[in-house]
């Protein structure tokens, strides 16, 4: 045994009590290998047992840091700013947002566009990382599919807003018949939106807390008095027997062939808001799969920027590793491409059609006086990204974070391109005109971030930010020294 | 198996090892002094659930959520096609109803998915016995890293806990 090798950290495999001897992490590798399936049931070699995972994971949930506060205060302050600007926009009217004619979908609908977007990790990494047995997503799934569905109820702000009267939007965006006894017009892809996204933030609701059910219980049995009560309560009163286990399985692998689909439809339909109108820029059938990806790239992109920091501030870097953070810096990669390719077969397409509107447009995105959007969109999401190519990049947890925040910049100004340039020149010169964001609709963007900041960090204090019962899955097993030695000797014998 | 409220009072076995508790559920399946024992495991690891689609067979929570989504799926078209029948609405000269299908097309879609979503978790809570507020807690342990095999009816000194020590359990103790 080599000197690099006797220091290899020896695995906490078997208890106090001495039965049995550990193996170190190489021996452990080996006998994986060689067909000890049932040793390791992941490819990373753990240097933690599953009995240190309730106790460290939940550390921050007992004592959160000073940092935790600090970020806390600075979310519910942009948060305020938000409501503050919003109150004064519907106290004084909505021409203070800057929207009017050419321009009636501006910043609150990119804003939605976005958000809605974000929110496309969180069941992607759930549901379709889930059934294809990607064992990397179950140390930030929890944290993906919270992301999920605060960035939904997030976006879905924004229509409120940006009908202004906000108290009359039930009324105009839900199948109620009107004055004249009418009933909405289901063949308009506003009311498929609005079942969509109802949809998609209820599934993601119920598939977050239906793995969140045994963590609760776990926090229950570590706490007293009120406290436990409430948990036991959130819980159901989980006891962890093989037949509610059962049960939770199928219905888990259920909830994530259902969610699949719902995960590719949801920016589908959102991008038929735009699609199915005869606007030059939208009227795309490329659209659908482009606005998918682009969804993936900037919710993967969110994912890392969110989990980075949070892995800090709760002291989780034992739990999600540096490899599952590479795993989606590759997923991040991926999508990256697929969204370039999108870019340039739009571009072609524009061009091949022959359609002169479609490519005026086109041309002016890239020249005219929206260009600084078009281009940082694309060293945003299509150039920096290419950096995750060199493994030393995607291994450098400073760097790949200040690309993803890149990338989650690129996006939100790709659907500002996407409905702004359109907007401004359509057919009829006469109406062309220029729009800006106002500062209304900039401090009710960043309300919206404090907004979103505001529930990411609300969920960490009281729930764990790692799925504890699914990341004692992929750690090695809790095996006897007996069958330990078995392995080894299985394995020595060939 | 096993409903513990029919019997509370009886032994719990409590192990640290996964190959044991495995091992000890294998030993009770063919052995007919152990009758409705319940085992309780930190999470779903292979092994025991293996056990549990011996002992529970076929999942019925697959036909909640099958009965959900037809329903989602009727929903999803008879609402637009029911409205448009009580007022239809030309669009572009266009006719609602039968007649415009391809897009209600998306809500039978959606609302399958949440009708079959909801009747999921439905299903889920009422096959694993939730809620269940009198549900005893047979060890702190068990939603941490211990496995705990509850027999019903028996005390600490009978064939049935000197057959779980026999198999591995670190130890055996009376549950109220």
């Amino acid at each position: 045994m080599d000197r690099k090798e006797e220091q290899a950290p020896r695995l906490v495999t078997e208890g106090p009590d001495g039965r049995g001897e550990s193996l170190t992490t190489k021996e452990m590798r080996t006998v994986t290998e060689k067909g000890g399936k049932d040793l390791m049931s992941d490819e990373i070699v753990w240097q933690r047992s599953i009995s240190d995972v309730n106790d460290s994971i939940l550390l921050g949930i007992d004592k959160p840091s000073k940092t935790y506060y600090i970020a806390l205060a600075f979310s519910v302050l942009c948060m305020a700013i938000g409501i503050a600007a919003w109150v004064y926009m519907i106290n004084v009217g909505m021409g203070v947002s800057g929207l009017n004619s050419p321009v009636y979908w501006g910043v609150f609908i990119t804003n939605f566009v976005f958000w809605v977007g974000i929110g496309h990790a969180g069941t992607l990494i759930s549901a379709i990382l889930f059934l294809f047995r990607a064992k990397w997503r179950n140390s930030i799934n929890r944290s993906a599919e919270a992301m999920t569905v605060f960035a939904v109820m997030t976006a879905g702000l924004f229509p409120l807003i940006h009908v202004g009267r906000v108290w009359l939007a039930a009324y105009w965006m839900l199948p109620l018949p009107n004055t004249n006894n009418l009933w909405v017009n289901f063949r308009s892809p506003l009311i498929w939106d609005v079942f969509a996204i109802s949809t998609y933030l209820t599934v993601s609701l119920l598939f977050w807390y239906m793995g969140l059910v045994p963590d609760l219980a776990s926090i229950r049995d570590r706490v007293k008095g009120i406290r436990r009560l409430i948990y036991g309560m959130m819980s159901f009163g989980w006891t962890g027997t093989v037949r509610q286990w059962h049960h939770y399985e199928v219905g888990y692998a259920l909830l994530a062939a259902l969610a699949t689909p719902l995960v590719l439809s949801v920016h589908s339909i959102v991008s038929w808001d735009f699609a199915m109108s005869a606007q030059p820029g939208w009227h795309s059938t490329i659209f659908p799969p482009y606005f998918v990806a682009g969804a993936i790239l900037s919710g993967c992109a969110m994912v890392y920027t969110l989990v980075v920091p949070f892995r800090k501030m709760f002291q989780l870097e034992q739990f999600i590793r540096k490899e599952h953070l590479e795993a989606l810096i590759k997923l991040t990669l991926l999508t990256s491409t697929i969204v370039s390719y999108a870019y340039s077969i739009e571009f072609f397409i524009a061009w091949y059609s022959g359609n002169e509107y479609e490519w005026a447009i086109f041309v002016k995105r890239a020249s005219g006086p929206y260009a600084f959007y078009f281009w940082t969109m694309v060293f945003c999401n299509c150039v920096f990204p290419l950096a995750f190519w060199s493994k030393r990049i995607r291994n450098n947890i400073a760097v790949a974070f200040v690309v993803t925040v890149l990338i989650n910049v690129g996006m939100w100004f790709e659907r500002y391109n996407i409905i702004i340039s359109s907007l401004v020149e359509d057919f009829v010169p006469g109406s062309w005109g220029h729009y800006e964001p106002s500062l209304v609709e900039i401090t009710i963007t960043v309300g919206s971030f404090g907004w979103f900041f505001t529930w990411m960090l609300i969920f960490a204090r009281f729930f764990p930010l790692v799925s504890m019962s699914e990341l004692k899955l992929i750690m090695p097993k809790p095996l006897s020294g007996d069958k330990l030695k078995s392995l080894k000797e299985g394995e020595a014998h060939g | 198996m096993a409903n513990p409220k029919k019997e509370r009072k009886g032994i719990v076995a409590v192990f640290r090892y996964l190959d044991k508790v495995s091992d000890a559920v294998k030993h009770m399946h063919r052995n007919k002094q152990f009758r409705d024992h319940v085992i309780y495991s930190p999470t779903s690891y292979h092994e025991l659930m293996e056990h549990g689609e011996k002992v529970y067979g076929f999942s019925e929570v697959r036909w909640f959520t099958l009965v959900g989504a037809l329903a989602g799926i009727a929903t999803g078209f008879g609402m637009p096609i029911g409205m448009d029948w009580d007022w239809p609405i030309v669009v572009g000269g266009k006719m609602g109803g039968f007649y415009s299908l391809p897009a209600y097309f998306v809500f039978g879609f959606e609302l399958m998915v949440l009708f079959g979503a909801l009747a999921t978790i439905i299903g889920m809570i009422i096959m694993g016995r939730l809620p269940d507020p009198r549900g005893k807690i047979r060890h702190n342990a068990i939603t941490n890293d211990r496995f705990v095999v509850f027999v019903p009816g028996v005390g600490v000194d009978s064939e049935q806990a000197h057959l779980l020590r026999q198999w591995g359990a670190d130890e055996v103790h009376h549950s109220e």
